[in-house]
Formats: C-alpha cells, structure tokens, sequence
C-alpha cells in the first residue's frame, strides 16, 4: 500500500516536472511521454524496484486511460454537425489510414527480417491498447509486445506528427486531427487538443474509427502480408 | 476548491460509464473494450438530451488533457522486456517510425485532398 501511493506520487512529480521542462523547452524530443519513463525507469533500476511492484501503483494511473476514453465523446459530440458533414472524407481517409497502417507495418517488418511473431504483435501497434493487444491475440500475435509497440508509436507519432502537418503544409484542421488520431491514437490524440479544439475532435474520431476499421481488416488483411 | 470537487466527481461519473462498458463487453462478449462502449453510451446519452453536456465537460477536459500522465506506467512496463529490447530493438524502432511516418503522411494528404475537393478549392501546393 505504501509503495503503491508513493509509485503513484513519484509519477506525478516527475510527470508534472517533465512537463514543465517540455513547456520551457519546446522541443519534440522532450516530450513527457519520453522523459517520465526514461527517469522512473531509471530510478526503478536504481533503487532496485520491482516492475511489479510499482505497477501496483501504476496500474491505477493506467486505469483512468478508461474514463479519459469515455471523456472524447465530449469533443465529438461538440463536433458532430462538422463531423456528419464530413462523412465521406471522414470514411474515405480513415479506411485508406487503417488499410496502410497494416500493411505498412507487415512490409517494413518484412523487409527488417523480423519474425513472423514479431510481425503480428507489430500489426495492430497504431491503435489503442486494449483493442490492440485484442486485435494482436486474434491474429497470433504477442498481446503484452503489442502493447509495448502501442506505446512506442505514441511516443513516435508525439514527435513525428507535428513535423509533417508543417513540412506537408496540411493546414485543413479535420485533416490534422485525422493524421494524429490514426497515426498516434490516444498520444496523437492528446497532441491534436494542442492545436485546437477541433483538431482534437476530428482525431478523437480517428482513434475510434481506427480500433474498430482495424478490428475488421486486420484478420481480413494478415493472410496476404504473411504471403 | 469547488471546481477540483466538480472534476473529480465527474471522473468518478465517466469512470462509472467505462465500467458499465467493461460489464457490457464481458457479457456480450464484445471484440471492443469497455471504454469505447461506455463511449457511445456518453455520445447517445448527450445526443438525446438525457444527460447534460456541463456534467461532464469539465472531467472531461481533465483528463484529456492529462493523458500523456495515464501511458506512463505503461511505457515505463518496457524494462521487463529488456532481452527482446537489446536484441531486435532498432528493428522494432525502424518497422514502427517509418510505418507511423508512412501513415501519417498517406491519411493527412488523402483528408486534405478530399476536403479541398469537397469545398470547390484548388489544391494549394
């Protein structure tokens, strides 16, 4: 019980510390989805800390990822009469996202000789995790690897995402948000809110529409990338 | 003070949402998770007046904008898989940055196609 408050304390501060930090020094790399783990993980190793024994604290903090999901039908319901009459583009850019998510990951694992239970848990990586780690056991995949790679594409799409909306000049807001929430789901998620409201809205959208288009294409999909 | 209360509670209402979502899930033995149920639950509730959109609002930004804080101890799981890590670790971080870079540019342009389409514009390069 002890350990558990103050793994969740210590997670805060240096949460709220790396935060900081990223305000003062705007630059990518800092982002507190990077600087927090690395310090926790290396104070855990340190102090030689148990993984199991700050998850026990941890876990709690991962929890309200739940609600915080729940929490994203606010911007779309904010957002729906922009969204309805989006629809179409809406359809059109997300199966096209979903479709090249899968396939993108299947090729480049192929082409980094990686094997095939590697491949798999790498399908599902651009979605969120429970649907992912889902997806990933369906398909013969490591769930707990996925989740790893869940994590890593966040961190990924954090940093990536701003430098191609500004070296591809996207200035519409809805195609902004649809590339942050398919590339970089609750992560790219969180960085859309920074550009704006509607942003945030349209990939809230995508994250949604992303788990469950990869739900259905997934197993549909992965017979032909293992060709 | 008041509005730390306001807050709280209302995650409290929004967690209580994600959780009728995970019981759904395990009944119907869903392919979803809870939290996306307990989603369309809130966008149904909100879109036929029966819950009001200042209930949950302020919860809602809360933890919205707090997210990054939630993927931490996730992200911080990575040190159990050290081995897998040491050994094919630029492997995995090649397949996922250019796969992200990939889709990224691929969903972006084909909205921004489409929107300028849908509005008449010409495609400003």
């Amino acid at each position: 019980m002890f350990i558990a408050l103050s793994c969740i304390i210590m997670t805060i501060v240096i949460y709220y510390f790396s935060k900081l930090l990223y305000r003062k020094i705007k630059f990518a790399f800092l982002s507190p989805l990077l600087v927090a783990p690395c310090i926790l993980s290396s104070l855990l190793v340190g102090f030689h800390i148990d993984y199991s024994d700050y998850d026990s604290g941890g876990r709690w903090l991962g929890n309200l990822l739940q609600p915080a999901v729940v929490g994203f039908a606010v911007p779309l319901y904010k957002y729906r009469k922009v969204m309805r009459k989006y629809l179409k583009v809406i359809a059109v850019s997300m199966t096209t996202g979903v479709t090249v998510a899968l396939i993108s990951s299947g090729l480049f694992s192929h082409i980094v000789h990686l094997q095939s239970s590697y491949l798999l848990s790498l399908l599902p990586r651009s979605i969120t995790t429970p649907i992912a780690m889902a997806v990933s056991f369906n398909i013969g995949g490591v769930p707990t690897m996925t989740a790893i790679f869940v994590i890593v594409t966040g961190i990924s799409g954090l940093v990536l995402g701003p430098m191609i909306i500004r070296y591809l000049h996207i200035k519409e807001k809805l195609a902004r948000g649809l590339l942050l929430g398919m590339g970089a789901h609750g992560a790219g998620t969180s960085k859309a809110l920074e550009f704006g409201s509607e942003e945030g809205a349209a990939a809230s959208l995508a994250m949604v529409l992303a788990a469950i288009f990869t739900l259905v294409f997934a197993p549909i999909l992965t017979p032909i990338i293992l060709l | 003070m008041k509005k730390i209360f306001f807050t709280a509670v209302q995650v409290a209402v929004l967690y209580f949402f994600a959780l009728i979502g995970n019981v759904i899930v395990s009944v119907l033995h869903l392919p979803v998770s809870g939290s996306i149920v307990g989603l369309f639950i809130v966008l149904a509730l909100l879109y036929f007046n029966v819950l009001k959109l200042s209930k949950i609002e302020l919860g809602a930004s809360f933890l919205m904008s707090e997210m990054l804080l939630f993927f931490i101890p996730s992200a911080v799981a990575i040190i159990q898989y050290k081995d897998q890590i040491l050994q094919h670790g630029s492997q995995f971080l090649i397949v996922i940055i250019l796969s992200t870079i990939t889709v990224m540019i691929v969903t972006g342009l084909v909205a921004q196609f489409y929107v300028h389409k849908l509005s008449g514009k010409k495609e400003e390069v």
